[in-house]
């Protein structure tokens, strides 16, 4: 039994015991009282008739009529002449009158006086003694009334006293509740703080409470910043700050795999050529100058775009990667621009080569460096004949499509409306190959056969339709799962978040399949975390009852710098593939995912990995005691 | 009145609890209930005549007539027999009260006492007066305790009192209903109060 109800027995039994108590003491005493008086008045009132009788000389006919008149005048059960010996001589008598009492009331308190008696005599003779009972009836009544009333009166007491009980109790089950949600939250790993409550023991639970959580945020915080330092030194070039060539390579590879990004993108390579000449020209010092130059007008995109990477991919060559169409060649020549304004000032002789190129992302990423390379080239050939700064741009054209937004808008609500979806599925397992769950991306029918998230999914961002995707992903998810019980997993676009009506809308489809809703898992990029994540909160709050559990995918060198990660009450991280991707030949890699994992796992989330392509990376992410696998190597693996 | 009898018995003399109660109000009240024990004792087994003479003149002689208002300040007072011993000094009905008590603790049954209010003609004038009178047989003339004249006498060689009404303890406990000293709402009538304080002394 709950302390609260526990508290409600007490003070209910305690309210009933006291009236219970008072009602039972007030009747005794009153019966006890009517019952003396009730005697007394006998008493009295026999001995006043006897007085009158022992005036009448002995005459046996006035005596029995007075004894008459006083029976007929007066409220009695008997009036009765006893002679001397004891013989009854004369007796008025009428049966006990039934009163306004019921009969139980005066069985449980019966009033019995006893009868009042008096001696009667004539001049000194003795004649013998009256005795007479009065009615009790009349004080049975008076009892049943006033036993009524107190109890009618003690029963609107009580009332009052439960209501003032209950107001007591709700003061004190606020805070109390407070402090108990703040311990749930703790166990599944968020790590609120509650504004201390006045009630001085709770005030000391809450404090300490509190206390705790600041040192689980502070562990936290000093947790991640080793991380940051840790990834500076791993993914990092120590010299300009940019990604490696392998963690570059291993972000393009993520960023083309992922199903969020846009339909075509863009790559740039920028060369500083003839870096040995100017080695010897310059110096080695006035080198690093001429390349941190060069990438700070590259670093400037990805501080300003989100998704941009810049990465050192040998010691001259760098790259840019855009995350948007149609933005190649701008770019390209921007850099240009601004580099022809910085890097004169090194003198004469600083050359740069800019290759762009434009490509659908589902191409692999052999094709894009391949392009990449043959546009640099060509830049450089021409380079050779003028000089100074060249530009190649290719892309392939025809490929955005030529439909207007309002047709996206059209076909999208079409195919969901009509149902026209299915939900692919990628497993996640555990180290012993047991499914975990269920990837389940969704896959449309725009009118022109099924097709992956990645078409459709910016279309959809663009027309604001992301929440009617979702949910109808999440419908189909919930459908399934009852039908089979594996738990699957489905994405939640950081727009649907945003989304006033998708936390509603949602609610209303998970409580209309409680079971399956158990093993319903969300995933949510990082993006949702940083920037809504009093949405993510809130999401955790109402979805958490239903059993459904939440996660961040995608989760990079960016979870660092989610803030607060400590509070959001998350179940689970997926790991990204670009931090994933060649774990088994790097060890600063690995010990970098070795770091996450274990700080995740202070907060109580599970660590999954994403994109898992080989074999060795697997058998190191299992070194690094991930919870689970996801991407083509498991799903073949599985298969085989 | 038969159905009293067995709770009468139940309430009974007890000389040690009056020697008791004696001694709390000092040695010259012990002294004087010693000497109403040992009669109490001594007369236990003699005829019931003999008791009444005895008692009569143990409490004529011991206790001088005197108003209430002069011996305990007040108009009317029913005092109980320690309580007359004490002060040595009572009116008619301390007399009675006291001979009453004490022929009961004898074992006179209570049915054959009665204390009679009285008109008395005392050298031609009329005065309220109370005595103490003796039924041998239920209808028989009884026999008159009385402070004006000592000696025990038949009713008929009292021509100067004529009887008005009479009382005992009969019925007064009669029932489940318990009239005691401790029943603050009981205690309304002299007599009843005078026969918890009797009760309280041990004399029932």
């Amino acid at each position: 039994m709950s302390l609260m109800r526990q508290i409600a027995w007490l003070v209910l039994g305690v309210v009933l015991a006291a009236l219970v108590g008072a009602v039972g003491l007030s009747t005794l005493s009153t019966q006890q009282l009517m019952r003396t008086q009730l005697e007394l008045k006998n008493a009295d009132n026999a001995q006043a008739l006897a007085l009158a009788l022992s005036q009448q000389g002995g005459d046996g006919e006035l005596i029995k009529l007075l004894v008459s008149a006083q029976f007929d005048t007066g409220a009695y059960e008997f009036v009765r002449w006893r002679g001397v010996n004891g013989e009854t001589l004369f007796e008025r008598s009428e049966p006990p009158r039934a009163g306004l009492a019921p009969a139980w009331f005066r069985a449980l308190l019966p009033i019995t006086a006893a009868p009042g008696v008096a001696q009667l005599s004539s001049g000194w003779n003795a004649i013998g003694s009256v005795e007479l009972m009065s009615q009790s009836s009349y004080a049975h009544d008076a009892l049943w009334l006033s036993s009524r009333q107190l109890l009618a009166w003690l029963f609107i007491v009580g009332i009052a006293a439960a209501v003032v009980a209950w107001g007591g109790l709700r003061r004190i089950r606020r805070p109390l509740d407070a402090a108990v949600a703040q311990a749930e939250g703790v166990l599944v790993g968020s790590y609120g703080q509650v504004a201390e409550p006045r009630v001085p023991e709770l005030q000391r639970l809450t404090r300490a409470m509190n206390a705790m959580v600041q040192r689980v945020k502070e562990m936290f915080e000093a947790q991640a910043g080793q991380l940051l330092v840790l990834r500076e030194q791993v993914h990092h070039d120590p010299l300009t700050g940019v990604s490696t060539r392998r963690h570059f390579l291993a972000e393009l590879d993520a960023a083309l795999q992922r199903d969020d990004g846009p339909a075509i993108a863009g790559l740039v390579l920028v060369r500083l050529r003839d870096l040995p000449g100017l080695n010897a020209r310059l110096g080695r010092a006035g080198v690093d100058d001429v390349l941190l130059t060069l990438v700070t007008a590259l670093q400037a995109y990805p501080e300003s775009v989100a998704g941009c990477r810049v990465g050192r991919l040998n010691g001259g060559d760098f790259a840019l990667w855009l995350p948007a169409e149609g933005v190649a060649a701008e770019t390209a020549h921007a850099l240009a621009d601004a580099l022809r304004a910085s890097l004169p000032a090194f003198g004469p002789g600083v050359q740069v080569a800019l290759g762009a190129i434009e490509l659908p992302r589902e191409r692999p990423s052999g094709v894009w460096l391949g392009e990449a390379d043959a546009a640099l080239a060509r830049a450089e050939h021409l380079g050779e004949a003028r000089g100074g700064f060249v530009v190649e741009i290719v892309a392939e054209p025809g490929l955005g499509r030529e439909q207007g937004e309002g047709l996206w808008r059209a076909q999208l609500q079409e195919a969901v409306g009509q149902q026209r979806g299915r939900l692919a599925e990628f497993p996640v397992c555990d180290r012993a190959g047991r499914v975990l769950h269920l990837e389940c991306p969704l896959q449309l029918d725009l009118g022109t056969g099924f097709v992956p998230a990645a078409s459709w999914l910016p279309l959809a961002v663009r027309a604001r339709l992301t929440a009617q995707v979702d949910l109808f992903a999440v419908d189909l998810a919930l459908k399934a799962i009852s039908g089979d019980g594996q738990a699957r997993c489905i994405n939640v676009a950081p727009a649907s978040l945003a989304d006033a009506v998708f936390l509603p809308q949602l609610r209303e489809l998970l409580a209309q399949w409680p079971q399956a809703a158990r093993a319903l898992l969300l995933d949510l990029t990082e993006a949702a975390a940083t920037e809504h994540f009093d949405r993510l909160l809130e999401l955790g709050q109402q979805l958490r009852p239903l059993g459904v559990k939440l996660g961040l995918e995608h989760a990079g060198a960016g979870l660092a710098q989610v803030e607060r990660l400590y509070q959001a009450g998350l179940d689970y991280v997926k790991l990204d593939a670009s931090v994933l991707l060649g774990v088994a030949g790097e060890a600063g890699r690995a010990a970098f995912v070795r770091g996450m994992v274990i700080m995740l796992r202070s907060l109580a989330l599970k660590v999954y990995g994403e994109g898992v392509v080989d074999e060795m990376d697997a058998q190191a992410l299992w070194d690094c005691e991930l919870d689970g696998l996801t991407g083509p190597w498991v799903t073949s693996s599985l298969r085989g | 009145m038969l159905a009293a009898a067995p709770l009468l018995a139940a309430a009974a003399y007890d000389a040690t609890r009056v020697l008791e109660a004696a001694a709390v109000r000092g040695p010259k009240v012990t002294e004087q209930a010693q000497a109403l024990v040992q009669l109490i004792e001594r007369s236990g087994t003699q005829d019931e005549l003999q008791r009444l003479r005895d008692i009569n003149d143990f409490f004529n002689r011991r206790i001088a007539f005197q108003e209430d208002a002069v011996t305990w300040g007040v108009p009317d007072y029913w005092a109980s027999p320690l309580e007359s011993l004490e002060k040595r000094a009572g009116d008619c009905e301390d007399y009675a009260i006291a001979k009453y008590f004490s022929l009961t603790a004898t074992g006179v049954p209570t049915a054959k006492l009665r204390l009679v209010y009285v008109r008395a003609r005392l050298g031609g004038q009329s005065l309220a007066h109370m005595v103490l009178a003796y039924y041998a047989q239920p209808s028989a003339e009884p026999l008159i305790l009385d402070n004006l004249r000592p000696e025990v006498l038949p009713a008929s060689q009292r021509a100067d009192l004529t009887p008005v009404f009479s009382f005992n303890t009969e019925g007064l406990w009669q029932g489940t209903g318990q009239v005691t000293a401790g029943n603050p709402l009981a205690r309304l009538s002299m007599w009843r109060e005078v026969v918890a304080k009797v009760k309280a002394e041990g004399f029932l």
